[in-house]
């Protein structure tokens, strides 16, 4: 299996900054996985999401160093505005990823198509298509600003969809929601993720993360502290020091349980049981 | 949430169903015959031909409320400074202490605000006929990049939402202790506070939607297929070189002085 | 006093938009640590607005802190109430976190000296020490939302109101949350965050109060505010990870609070 995304020694600075903020990283991820990403603030998440979709460097400037490539071909072979065909990043601000030049929401994600030069009655059905994976059918005649902070993320989310991405990057999609919104945007990951989709998600919400990503890495100033289950990463101690841990495992060890630690609500209740 | 700006007037006349460009190039050469034409009698059958446009579009009565408020006031201060002030005055109609109304300023600057009322009406029978998106997509289907397209599309957005950034601006920095009402003195220091927030978080917005528009194919040199149809004809075509060839006729003959 | 005493206050936005409507809300709220929960549109955030004049009443009346609202213009509540904001980017202008952070107090007229010194304690409670040079726009959105809180403490409030402040909040980020609100709780002031993070509010929160399309459906001690299954549904709400972990465990009533779950569980039938 081609990897969809292969980074070996990769590192990346930004513009008039004196360290790298990201690397150097060797991460490997195949087809259909869904890896959580986590960490402190700063700890270069967001990197590397802009590194993977290649807004870094084409967009910011700064300097990239090893290999980073997607779908087998290096970033930097690649404007970004084309790899949207088959990558999309969904950023954390519902608002600043409209267009601000739709005032429908279906219009709003036959965006991306119409700027592919698709035809129309292939537009229309990819439109209806993202509507309908992001349960936003009934909506498809509002203006954008109509919408919730939760419905404009699912929308943010419907107008990448349309392209039909295999890989999609998410930067910490849920933290300007209420639970209500991240559970439904949740919901519509793991549709995506059981027909095939590759996940990449930066998340702050280590409970969702534990028990939705069958993978997890850790960054902490720019590199990889741990990847792999999220009951062995959330039980590193150099994770929980940084990137801290799912409610349920604090709780466990509030009560001497473990190590290791439980890191789902299941699992706790079965560990707790005991 | 705040929508867009938008002036456009839903409805069905033959002015809404017309090509934007049509509409587009009426509006021009109207604007271009209300300043060449030399004569009231000429200027004035221009701004007939615009209001029989708007009835015809049935937006009469709406462009005459919102024009009022515009155009009594310039026809006032144009009347009164031309026939007070103008160099070429020499008739007085109507003494006014040490000053006096004169005939030939009065009727410069009724002229002139005549000229400024076609204007006026020209523009917004343009604005009530046309949606934004339609003529951005007429522009683009025509040749004109995407990216002024985009740029034609976002700008009705734009100023509801800085209106609205602005409010809250405002609550925030007046809960931090800053005065906003008052005496200019205060007024003036509550300036940057207000102003330095909407700037900036604009250049942050602008950055997020770039990156978040590249990502999603914005720019791509790719032919853009049209979006949807927009009625053209043969007949407008023909009007469209029609007014433009009207309003070269006017100027030449006004340069060669036979107007 | 730290305290908020609301009187039967109605207000709407339109004749189409109610929020408060007859007969008003009538709320004491002491001096604590207070979570003011429930779903979006309940009226969270407007009763926030009529503590500090944004929103005036249109019956009613709202004292903080021993003042009364209607007497004060939004600018003359600053002393009395802090008001951390959602959005960072609607109020940062200055070009350094600390003249930022010390804006406030400089608008309010106070002493040079003692607005350094203030500014400093506050920098320190949000973790901004470091930082004090830095222009905030250099700071990620994260970091912002420290700033505003930080700014919101510098005129030395009796009140503080912070608006989802774990919103985007790393670990780290709401461990310090829950240590400032503790913090300023013991100094003797009301700490009113409105939020969604129910875990936030089990760890953070001695009173509740739960807001449901504009009525008061609780005020009380978080402890006892979840026990009603029926009232956290009608509100839209979750139950604290440790609530729900001590239920599925055959706890009832359910222990809130992580000292609360480690006793319930230290003495829980086998």
């Amino acid at each position: 299996m081609t990897p969809v995304i292969t980074m070996a020694a990769a590192r990346y600075r930004y513009p008039e900054t004196d360290h790298d903020a990201l690397g150097p990283i060797d991460l490997t991820v195949l087809p259909g996985e869904w890896v959580g990403v986590v960490g402190p603030t700063n700890a270069g998440k967001s990197t590397l999401c802009y590194v993977i979709i290649g807004l870094a460097p084409q967009f910011f400037g700064g300097r990239l160093r090893g290999e980073v490539s997607v779908f087998g071909s290096p970033t930097a072979s690649q404007p970004v505005n084309e790899r949207s065909r088959r990558a999309g990043l969904l950023f954390q601000n519902p608002f600043t990823q409209l267009s601000g030049a739709r005032e429908r929401v279906d219009e709003e994600v036959a965006f991306g198509p119409e700027a592919h030069g698709l035809p129309q009655a292939e537009v229309e059905e990819r439109v209806a298509e993202a509507l309908r994976l992001t349960g936003l059918q009934d909506l498809r005649a509002r203006h954008p600003l109509d919408l919730s902070g939760g419905q404009l993320q699912r929308l943010a989310l419907a107008a990448l969809l349309a392209m039909r991405p295999e890989l999609l990057l998410l930067d910490e999609p849920t933290s300007q929601l209420d639970p209500a919104g991240s559970r439904a945007l949740f919901d519509v990951l793991r549709g995506l993720h059981a027909a095939g989709t590759t996940i990449v998600m930066v998340e702050h919400r280590l409970e969702a993360v534990a028990a939705m990503c069958p993978r997890v890495i850790a960054l902490g100033e720019g590199r990889l502290l741990a990847d792999g289950a999220p009951a062995e990463v959330f039980n590193r101690p150099e994770v929980q020091a940084s990137a801290g841990i799912p409610a349920f495992a604090r709780l466990a060890a509030l009560v001497g349980k473990g190590p290791p630690l439980p890191v789902t609500f299941e699992s706790a209740v079965e560990a707790l049981r005991g | 949430m705040a929508r867009g700006l938008s002036l456009y007037a839903e409805g069905s006349s033959p002015l809404h169903r017309a090509h934007p460009l049509t509409k587009a190039t009426l509006t021009l050469c109207a604007i271009g015959l209300a300043f060449i034409l030399p004569s009231w009698p000429l200027v004035l059958g221009v701004g007939v031909a615009l209001l029989s446009l708007l009835a015809a579009a049935g937006v009469l009565r709406r462009f005459l409320f919102v024009a009022a408020g515009l155009l009594v006031p310039i026809t006032l201060l144009l009347a009164l400074v031309q026939s007070l002030a103008n160099p070429h005055n020499q008739t007085v109609i109507l003494p006014l202490g040490p000053l006096a109304v004169h005939r030939e300023g009065l009727y410069i600057g009724l002229l002139a605000a005549l000229r400024i009322a076609g204007l006026v009406a020209a523009t917004f029978l343009f604005s009530f006929t046309t949606r934004p998106a339609d003529l951005a997509e007429a522009l683009m289907q025509r040749g004109l990049s995407p990216r002024f397209g985009y740029v034609i599309q976002s700008a009705l957005q734009i100023i509801p939402q800085s209106l609205e950034t602005a409010d809250r601006i405002r609550d925030a920095q007046r809960a931090r202790g800053l005065e906003t009402e008052g005496p200019l003195p205060r007024r003036a220091r509550a300036f940057i506070p207000l102003l330095l927030p909407l700037v900036l978080s604009a250049l942050v917005a602008t950055q997020e939607r770039a990156m978040a528009l590249e990502v999603r194919g914005f720019g791509l040199k790719v032919g853009r297929l049209a979006r949807y149809r927009i009625p053209d004809s043969l007949g407008q075509r023909m009007l469209r070189w029609g007014l433009a060839l009207a309003v070269v006729a006017a100027l030449a003959a006004r340069l060669l002085g036979w107007l | 006093m730290a305290e908020i005493v609301l009187r039967s206050v109605c207000f709407d936005y339109s004749s189409a938009v109610p929020v408060f409507r007859e007969p008003g809300i009538t709320l004491a709220l002491p001096q604590a640590a207070i979570a003011l929960i429930g779903e979006n549109g309940a009226g969270k955030t407007t009763l926030t607005k009529l503590l500090n004049g944004l929103l005036r009443p249109r019956t009613g009346s709202v004292v903080v802190a021993g003042t009364p609202v209607a007497e004060r213009s939004v600018a003359q509540m600053a002393p009395v109430i802090g008001y951390a904001f959602q959005n960072p980017d609607d109020q940062l202008f200055e070009r350094t976190v600390r003249d930022e952070v010390a804006f406030g107090p400089r608008v309010m007229g106070r002493p040079r000296q003692a607005v350094q010194a203030a500014v400093d304690r506050a920098l320190d409670l949000c973790g901004l020490a470091g930082q004090a040079s830095t222009h905030p726009h250099d700071l990620v959105l994260a970091e912002r939302k420290w700033v505003t809180i930080a700014s919101a403490l510098a005129a030395d409030p009796p009140v503080v109101v912070l608006d989802e402040p774990t919103l985007g909040q790393d670990w780290a980020g709401r461990e310090r949350l829950r240590a400032l609100v503790r913090a300023l709780g013991g100094q003797g002031r009301l700490v009113l965050v409105v939020t969604h993070d129910i875990d936030f509010v089990a760890q953070a929160c001695d009173w509740t109060v739960v807001l449901t399309r504009g009525l008061v459906r609780y005020s009380g001690r978080t402890a006892l505010a979840f026990a009603d299954e029926g009232r956290m549904e009608e509100a839209g709400l979750e139950l604290p990870a440790g609530t729900r972990l001590a239920r599925a465990l055959g706890a009832d009533p359910a222990p809130v609070g992580d000292e609360a779950f480690a006793a319930w569980y230290r003495v829980r039938p086998a």
